[in-house]
């Protein structure tokens, strides 16, 4: 490995900023928190819409449903919960090249971008009926 | 070089194990915005959702329904097999955690494809 | 009986793939089959070594697809043809050799060593430790530095200034030290995006080391330990 490097990686060490320190155990302890709650939502989801009956997915169910509260914080909580974890692992996948490693600002800008803009895209849905 | 995330000669079940998760998890993340994309017809009204359903929940597409619940069963175990030791448990026994997880993965599969089977058949 | 060593060679500009034939007799290692090669077919091929008795951590290569100590592995043991490369995630210096300049950088980087508040080099006092406090790090302390597990890391392929498996291995190893007071120092230094928080337990690390040291209980331990300090951090 070439000196800049070395150089990089004391650098580094030496300046840790304070939002990299918190940001980085945060996002992966909420990955694995998320995930767990996923397992649980995911599963839920999948066994209301296909395994309860086949009328499930017909659109006055579907309106009635997305209409009741309680399946609307579910949705919430769903599309919240995978919207970040999705982004979340992409976030991880592209800091784990050399691209992530010298722009990860633009990395972590980009991820949340599309956190936000996926979140709010879904609750377009959630808040329609 | 990214190609050597997916890596299998010479490694154990373990590397495969980690390209696979981040395999489905790059497929799920596209299916997940697919899905958004998808749900929008809801709100376009009746005529439209049903053509929707009327085209994606056939014989035709059950492959990839398939498909896709075996990355999702798989995404889903793996990951809390991962989660199990990255909260630092269970070291040891990390050989038979990942062969059950892998059953456990095979089986819901298996029982969740046939129900998608039966309901896209509608038998 | 003859076996077939075939070799991944680079000369600087080009790499080949050249095959040697040699005598093997029950008992020999690869790496006594690449000095046969080296004193008697072919005085231009390069790697490395040194003790011949896996403690120096010179001659990993990778054997058949796999990473290995050249000086214990018996060639009878692998076949009778064999294919020999240099080490993957590392730059190819001369056909086996690797550059290992970043790797010994970034283990320097996370400060293997004792740290202590009254450390005094004039007049050195004993620390008492228990065989219990012993056996809390010793596994960690068999590490030879011989970058296996770092070639076989998914996330060391594809970001170069990743710490990796050995440098988180030896800061847990000192943190895990009853005698040492720079846990704190050490947490911060591996808390990087560069550091702990790109393994993502692909633990391939743990299946080669030839000294079954587990660097990726190691690394999760490290995480863990960073994760709650960083979290505390906030309400400090
Ligand atoms: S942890 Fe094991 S594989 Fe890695 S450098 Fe040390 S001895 Fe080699
Ligand atoms: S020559 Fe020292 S470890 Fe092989």
């Amino acid at each position: 490995m070439m000196a800049n490097e070395v150089n990089k990686i004391n650098k580094m060490n030496k300046e840790e900023m304070h939002t990299k320190r918190v940001l980085e155990p945060l996002a992966w302890l909420f990955q694995l928190i998320s995930g767990l709650i996923l397992t649980v939502l995911v599963t839920f989801h999948f066994y209301e819409t296909h395994f309860v009956s086949h009328e499930a997915m017909e659109y006055e169910l579907v309106v009635s449903r997305l209409s009741s509260l309680g399946h609307k914080i579910m949705y919430a909580l769903l599309l919240f919960f995978v919207v970040f974890h999705a982004f979340n692992g992409v976030r991880a996948i592209l800091l784990d090249t050399n691209f992530g490693a010298k722009y990860p600002q633009v990395v972590n800008s980009l991820c949340f971008l599309a956190f936000l803009i996926a979140f709010g895209y879904g609750s377009l849905l959630i808040l329609a009926f | 070089m990214w190609q050597r995330w997916f890596t299998v000669k010479g490694r154990s079940l373990f590397s495969i194990a980690f390209s696979l998760h981040r395999l489905t998890g790059i497929v799920l993340t596209i299916y997940l915005c697919m899905h958004l994309a998808y749900l929008t017809s809801i709100r376009m009204g009746k005529e439209v959702f049903e053509s929707f359903i009327a085209t994606t929940v056939t014989p035709q597409f059950l492959i990839f329904d398939i498909l896709l619940i075996l990355a999702g069963v798989y995404h889903g175990v793996n990951g809390l097999r991962l989660i199990i030791h990255e909260f630092g448990l269970a070291y040891e026994s990390r050989k038979s955690i990942l062969y059950i997880s892998v059953a456990i993965a095979l089986i819901v599969w298996l029982i969740a494809s046939y129900r998608m089977y039966v309901f896209v058949m509608g038998v | 009986m003859d076996v077939e060593f075939k070799i991944k060679r680079f000369d600087g500009e080009k790499s080949y793939w050249q095959t040697f034939n040699i005598p093997v007799k029950k008992g020999m290692t690869v790496l006594e089959g690449l000095y046969y090669i080296k004193e008697n077919l072919d005085g231009s091929l390069a790697f490395r070594a040194s003790c011949r008795m896996a403690i120096c951590g010179s001659c990993a290569v990778k054997i058949n697809g796999k990473p290995r100590l050249a000086c214990e592995t018996q060639i009878l043991e692998i076949g009778n043809k064999l294919e020999i490369e240099p080490l993957d995630n590392f730059r190819v210096i001369k056909d086996l050799v690797t550059d290992f300049e970043g790797f010994f950088a970034k283990h320097e980087s996370v400060k293997p060593y004792l740290i202590r508040k009254d450390d005094n080099y004039e007049e050195p006092v004993e620390l008492i430790q228990s065989p219990k406090e012993l056996y809390a790090y010793y596994d960690f302390t068999l590490c030879v530095k011989c970058g296996i597990c770092y070639s076989v890391c998914p996330a060391a392929a594809t970001r170069d200034d990743y710490l990796g498996p050995a440098a988180i291995t030896a800061a847990y190893r000192f943190n895990a030290d009853s005698r040492d007071e720079g846990e704190k120092t050490r947490l911060a230094l591996v808390c990087g995006d560069n550091g702990v928080w790109r393994c993502h337990f692909a633990a391939e690390c743990s299946e080669v080391c030839p000294k079954q040291i587990d660097p990726a209980k190691a690394v999760q331990k490290m995480r863990f330990k960073a994760a709650i300090e960083a979290i505390k951090s906030i309400f400090r």
